[in-house]
């Protein structure tokens, strides 16, 4: 088994753009030290229809209300300004500069607990002997020779889907027949009960494949899956 | 009363949410594509909206409360595309929890404690909860 990087076409090289902009490392980054009740803003404005600051400020009473520490609130509003530009990016743009999001966080969760040979890398192939490479590199890899791991990562639970977790399991299995230990998950910047319910009516093999919903973003700093 | 004419109370304000939340789901549901996966999510989070009433149906709510949940209410009624409306039938729930204080996570029926329980209070600290799925979904490795 072997990690490569996917080949650049047309669509990768726009996505590379977008994946590039500062505004989706400093979304990363605040979203790195963020709460969850922060994490549920950001998927809200950054899919909100509105995108003045003080609708979001209402809605979020608890993050910018009197009862909210002065730290929590500045730390906040760095976090809506940054979602609502990525909102105001337009519908087309928003969704793209979303999933990179969530991709530059996967990355940089794993990278707090990644050791020096295990470079956390991106939208790379995993390459088994005798077997055809998918055509869909993997969006975050942790690429340790003992102990590799492959992640996907969603904006929404509807982005699990049968071609998704197919992949991965098939991954693992590879990987198994190589006597690779190859951990394989999928990360969702969505509500956990939403990805399980997604699950739950899934017939493609899963239940190997480690789930990462919203909530538990910060496991994937704090030790292997 | 609130903006949107509505009185004040707990189940006041959580019933307004759920006539919310089944219009959005009216209009997610036009995806055929999804219409199993727009049910499942409405089966399992309208009765979860419902029950952010409490034990006190009849409480009063501050009034930024009020004001957050029908923000929200406002923000999904702007929603024309379905597949959006897919997207915050996720969210939403969640949103009204949180300014209500209570959990929209429990499956119907759970144990308290159960897994699948999250309350408001663990919504606002970065450590890990100890019923991740994270942890429960690595197959006992």
């Amino acid at each position: 088994m072997r990690f490569q990087d996917a080949a650049k076409d047309a669509r990768a090289v726009v996505y590379a753009g977008i994946q590039s902009d500062p505004l989706v490392s400093r979304a990363a980054t605040l979203l790195e030290e963020a709460t969850t009740a922060e994490r549920l803003l950001a998927r809200a404005a950054m899919n909100g229809e509105r995108t003045d600051p003080e609708t979001w400020r209402r809605v979020f009473p608890t993050l910018f209300g009197e009862s909210a520490g002065e730290g929590l609130r500045g730390h906040a509003e760095q976090i809506l300004a940054a979602s609502l530009e990525v909102a105001e990016r337009g519908e087309a743009a928003r969704s793209q500069y979303r999933g990179a999001v969530v991709e530059e966080l996967t990355a940089r969760l794993l990278a707090r607990r990644a050791g020096p040979e295990e470079p956390v890398k991106r939208e790379r192939r995993v390459l088994f002997d005798g077997v055809r490479a998918e055509i869909h590199p993997y969006d975050v890899t942790l690429e340790s020779a003992a102990r590799p791991e492959v992640y996907d990562c969603k904006w929404g639970a509807r982005g699990i889907n049968a071609d998704v977790l197919n992949q991965l399991d098939d991954a693992r299995a590879h990987a198994a027949e190589e006597d690779v230990d190859l951990r394989v998950a999928i990360v969702v910047f969505d509500a956990r009960r939403s990805c399980e319910l997604r699950l739950d009516r899934s017939t493609a093999n899963h239940d190997q494949t480690r789930l990462v919903p919203l909530e538990f973003l910060d496991e994937l700093k704090g030790g292997r899956p | 009363m609130s903006e949107s004419g509505g009185s004040n109370s707990a189940a006041d304000v959580a019933a307004r949410a759920a006539e919310a939340y089944e219009a959005l789901g009216g209009l997610a549901e036009t995806v055929e594509d999804e219409w199993q996966y727009v049910t499942d999510l409405v089966d399992a989070y309208l009765p979860s909206i419902r029950g952010l009433v409490g034990a006190d149906p009849g409480r009063a709510l501050a009034a930024d409360v009020i004001a957050a949940v029908d923000e929200a209410i406002c923000e999904i009624a702007l929603i024309t595309d379905p597949h959006k409306a897919i997207d915050w039938l996720s969210t939403f729930p969640h949103l009204v929890a949180l300014a209500l204080g209570g959990d929209v996570d429990r499956r119907a029926g759970a144990a308290d404690g159960a897994v699948g329980d999250l309350d408001t209070a663990d919504l606002h600290t970065t450590e890990p909860d100890g019923d991740s799925p994270f942890r429960l979904l690595r197959g006992g490795r």
